[in-house]
């Protein structure tokens, strides 16, 4: 025991020895050179400036520049420079003279919301062009307290044609900040939204510099101590053809919807039009509150790109990927034929063939070339919807196709167990005769169609549609019998040359393709087409959906013909 | 000892109001947090004053074993902040299981240290064993700082209980030997570069260097009285870094001066007195070897946090106990304060009894 008290003591000598050094170390710094630090921290002090780097530059894949960097300028200064109503005045009225009608209560309104203390510089006139900055430089009546920084503005020359593509850039939120902690972004950075922009953020930001300089009392730079000046991002290169493009948005001009095209073999998206379209160039520069109030509560819902996030019942397009289910399950086979009366009782109902007078026997390409509902009907209950579902999962239905977008939509492929979770009911085989000729609870999006019609064209395949050129996945093979789908793409084409899509037809290259017409419970019938071309060797996958459009054959067909007519006429 | 220690945690609120207020605006918010931290902190010494030292000192080895426990799923859950992850969740309230390990490894070192005494080589080694593995652990996260606390506890606690001086000097002398090859291999660059900016701060003025140099111009430029509360402009102005919790000091001193820090350091000192004495008053082994690891630890936290704010020592990122912001830390440091207590009352009580 007694070695421990004595160690315990050796422990009082050590706190005290250690007491001692704090107290002369502090002593040496707050007394003895007190002084030094209290100038060091009152006059001569280190400012640390930072620089965004401008964004990488977006362009589309003939090198067509879609979001590029203009230089602004802005006017910077202290508050300590700007402290009096003779100096606000004084500044205000050089800014008039040059044609820059900024007043007085403008400028004491500016300080008042970035005032934070009297050494931290502000920002207090903005988006200048170089020309007018120049001039107010020149001007020996211009403050030489108040300094110019030159900035980065983010503008789309293709303005309303790509914003659903490119979204826009704009300051970073305090909850984007928080989640971004570590990642270098500080309040007032500029940070991609949506579209591309938001999705390929971390390769267009590029890095921010900073310089530390050494200010005077009143904040003005002595010198620059320290720099690392800043990086710009890497530019884009995307898949999307502006040409085709244009024309999608154009085609689309008249209607609400979405029409896009696919490359069937890569993936690479050469056009994604949604409509209506909205303007990205305010959103970027800053809009008031009104406006964006305006843009957010359109009921139309501009900024919803209806290509990814609109959410569609197939209709009768999902009669293709019907046909290959039931064909791969031995449901059917070439030869089965299904009689049409017009209309099928199952139950207490009559589910009815859109063709009242009926179509006769078919078998299954006159199915499709008819768009016969019965057939479909009749070759779901034999199926079951168990199969369905199975190879609706193969087909990747239900989830989102991975897209470079953010905000896609996974659809729904509904099923048993879904109808059990969402309304705790029985799957009845009313729902399977529905969900057969895509109605009902199973809900696409757009892009999805279009992956579907591109695994028929390209022999079994499921690609994932991309924007960014260097986004290729390789496709994966579902593993379709390729005799099998022979018969679907002949039902197609028969569609198209014979059938109900011959709209489709007469814009010179031969197209496969389905029509669609999806009940609408808030209105008109939303018309679909989804289409590939050339026929034999196809190269592009096109799909279009016109809200309230009431009949696929006659409204989405030409809009889909004449994108892939464009995009076969143009090829790189 | 109490009042002491009621004291610095009650400026240390202020202190946090301050440095918060001028770096995140929200100080109040950080204030109010730390003062809920300070009520359960003080009611958790109360509770285990009453369960007594004996008792917990009797559930030793199963507190130890969850610790390691809770630290092994910190290495491998924990989300990062500034790097390192240190931190475990659980229904929105986030602790810091390193924090509470302190206590812990005191509780069990006491037991092992008054049951195998380290007098012979092969026990010294042992004891060595335990401290290893909780030590291995917090390195994991990587929190070389907890490390080293828990180090330095385990050699004030080997020391307090009598092992030959010259295991504890040939133990410091390959600690000594190892810093070298540790800065060659182990050490992450960031650690690096908080060495050789302490050894000369000017080498990176943007980067590492920052905090170091404007950590002593706030220190120095508190002069003899301060600049008054709530009125430091390098916190303010957001020249420190993590003004409310590492570089609580430097706000401190910033404010109120020289003549604040001797009465800062007085209180310190009160406090490990007291914590020693009671230890030397103490007529039971385990609790003698008790109380010098709570001195160790917060004897050592003080004087990193004061020496690095001064530039005296290298910067390590230690909270400076009672005045930094932090739940974890300050509830760990009181729990500790409730077991000298249960020692004190012992002692006190038994003196009586004679």
């Amino acid at each position: 025991m007694e070695i421990l008290d004595s160690r315990l003591k050796f422990f009082l000598y050590g706190i005290t020895l250690s007491v001692l050094i704090l107290i002369s170390g502090l002593y040496f710094f707050q007394i003895n050179q007190g002084d030094k630090y209290i100038r060091l921290a009152h006059s001569n002090r280190l400012r640390i400036i930072r620089f965004s780097a401008p964004r990488g530059e977006i362009f589309d894949r003939h090198g067509v520049p879609l979001a590029v960097n203009d230089t602004t300028f802005s006017i910077m200064g202290y508050p300590l420079d700007l402290n009096t109503p003779a100096k606000l005045e004084h500044l205000s009225k050089i800014l008039m003279r040059h044609g820059i009608p900024i007043t007085v209560p403008d400028l004491e309104k500016t300080i008042k919301q970035q005032r934070l203390a009297p050494y931290r510089v502000m920002k207090i006139v903005q988006n200048l062009t170089m020309t007018q900055m120049v001039e107010l430089v020149a001007d020996y009546e211009f403050p030489r307290e108040l300094f110019p920084l030159s900035v980065w503005r983010r503008t789309y020359p293709a303005g309303t044609t790509a914003a659903n593509v490119l979204g826009y850039v704009s300051e970073i939120s305090e909850a984007e900040l928080k989640a971004r902690s570590e990642m270098g972004y500080t309040g007032g950075d500029l940070i991609g939204k949506s579209g591309v922009e938001r999705s390929y953020e971390e390769i267009l930001r590029g890095s921010p510099g900073q310089e530390a300089l050494e200010v005077d009392a009143r904040g003005r730079k002595i010198r620059t101590l320290d720099a690392n000046p800043a990086v710009k991002g890497e530019d884009l290169h995307l898949t999307l053809d502006m040409a085709a493009q244009k024309l999608a948005v154009e085609l689309l001009s008249d209607y609400k919807g979405a029409l896009l095209a696919m490359d069937v073999n890569t993936g690479e998206v050469l056009a994604l039009a949604s409509s209506p379209v909205y303007d990205n160039n305010p959103l970027t520069w800053g809009v008031s509150a009104r406006e964006w109030n305006e843009i957010v509560n359109n009921p139309d819902r501009p900024m919803l790109d209806r290509a990814i996030a609109g959410v569609y019942p197939p209709a009768s397009t999902f009669k293709a990927f019907m046909s290959i289910a039931c064909l791969e399950e031995n449901v059917i086979n070439e030869r089965s034929m299904f009689t049409c009366r017009g209309g099928l009782k199952f139950g207490s109902h009559t589910f009815k063939c859109w063709k009242h007078s009926g179509h006769g026997g078919l078998n299954v390409t006159g199915a499709l070339q008819h768009s016969c509902d019965v057939f479909f009907y009749l070759a779901g209950l034999k199926s079951g919807i168990d199969k369905l579902i199975k190879w609706g999962r193969k087909f990747h239905l239900g989830e989102p196709t991975g897209i470079d977008l953010p905000g896609e939509s996974g659809g729904n492929i509904a099923g048993p167990d879904w109808k059990m979770r969402r309304f705790n009911a029985q799957w009845a085989g009313g729902d399977t005769v529905n969900y057969s000729i895509g109605q009902g609870y199973m809900l696409m999006t757009p892009i999805q169609i279009a992956r579907v019609y591109a695994a028929i064209a390209n022999g079994g395949k499921m690609v994932t549609p991309h924007l960014n050129k260097k986004g290729y996945k390789t496709p994966e093979n579902i593993g379709v019998n390729p005799a099998k789908l022979a018969i679907v793409q002949k039902g197609l084409e028969y569609v198209v040359s014979r059938g109900t899509g011959s709209r489709a037809g007469r814009f010179g290259i031969p197209i496969a393709g389905k029509t669609g017409t999806a009940q609408n419970s808030h209105g008109a019938d939303h018309a679909l087409f989804a289409g590939y071309a050339p026929v034999g060797n196809p190269k592009y996958v096109a799909v279009a959906v016109v809200e309230a459009g009431r009949h696929g054959s006659s409204v989405a067909a030409p809009l889909v013909a004449q994108l892939l007519a464009h995009l076969l006429s143009h090829e790189d | 000892m109490f009042l002491a220690a009621i004291l610095l945690s009650v400026w240390g609120v202020f202190c946090i109001y301050s440095a918060a207020a001028g770096a995140s605006g929200r100080g109040f918010d950080f204030a109010i947090r730390q003062s809920v931290w300070l009520i359960v902190s003080i009611l958790a010494m109360l509770l285990i004053m009453i369960i007594g030292h004996h008792k917990l000192l009797e559930g030793a080895y199963p507190l130890f074993g969850l610790m390691l426990l809770f630290l092994l799923l910190t290495a491998i859950f924990a989300p990062k902040v500034n790097g390192a992850q240190s931190w475990l969740g659980f229904g929105g309230i986030r602790f810091q299981p390193s924090e509470f390990a302190k206590v812990a490894i005191i509780l069990m070192m006491s037991k092992f240290l008054s049951r195998y005494p380290p007098l012979d080589f092969k026990t010294f080694m042992m004891c060595l064993g335990v401290i290893a593995l909780p030590v291995f652990l917090v390195l994991l996260q990587p929190d070389a700082g907890s490390a080293l606390v828990f180090l330095v506890i385990s050699f004030g606690m080997l020391l307090a209980a009598g092992t030959p001086l010259k295991y504890l000097f040939g133990l410091a002398g390959i600690g000594a030997s190892a810093v070298p090859l540790l800065i060659m291999f182990a050490l992450k660059d960031y650690q690096k570069n908080r060495i050789l900016v302490f050894l000369d701060p000017m080498r990176d003025p943007l980067g590492a260097g920052y905090n170091v140099i404007q950590s002593r111009i706030a220190v120095g430029s508190g002069g003899f009285a301060g600049k008054g509360f709530m009125l430091g402009t390098q916190s303010k102005l957001k020249f420190l870094p993590e003004p409310h919790t590492d570089f609580i000091f430097s706000v401190f001193s910033e404010e109120f001066g020289f003549l604040g820090n001797i009465i800062l350091i007085s209180l310190f000192s009160v406090l490990l007195f007291r914590i020693i004495m009671t230890g030397i008053n103490s007529r039971d082994r385990r609790s003698k070897i008790l109380t010098a690891g709570v001195a160790s630890w917060l004897w050592f936290q003080m004087f990193e946090s004061m020496g690095m704010s001064i530039g005296i020592v290298p910067v390590t990122g230690l909270p400076l106990p009672f005045l930094s912001y932090g739940g974890s830390s300050l509830l760990a440091i009181f729990m500790a304060l409730g077991l000298v207590a249960s020692v004190y009352v012992e002692g006190a009580s038994s003196k009586h009894g004679i």
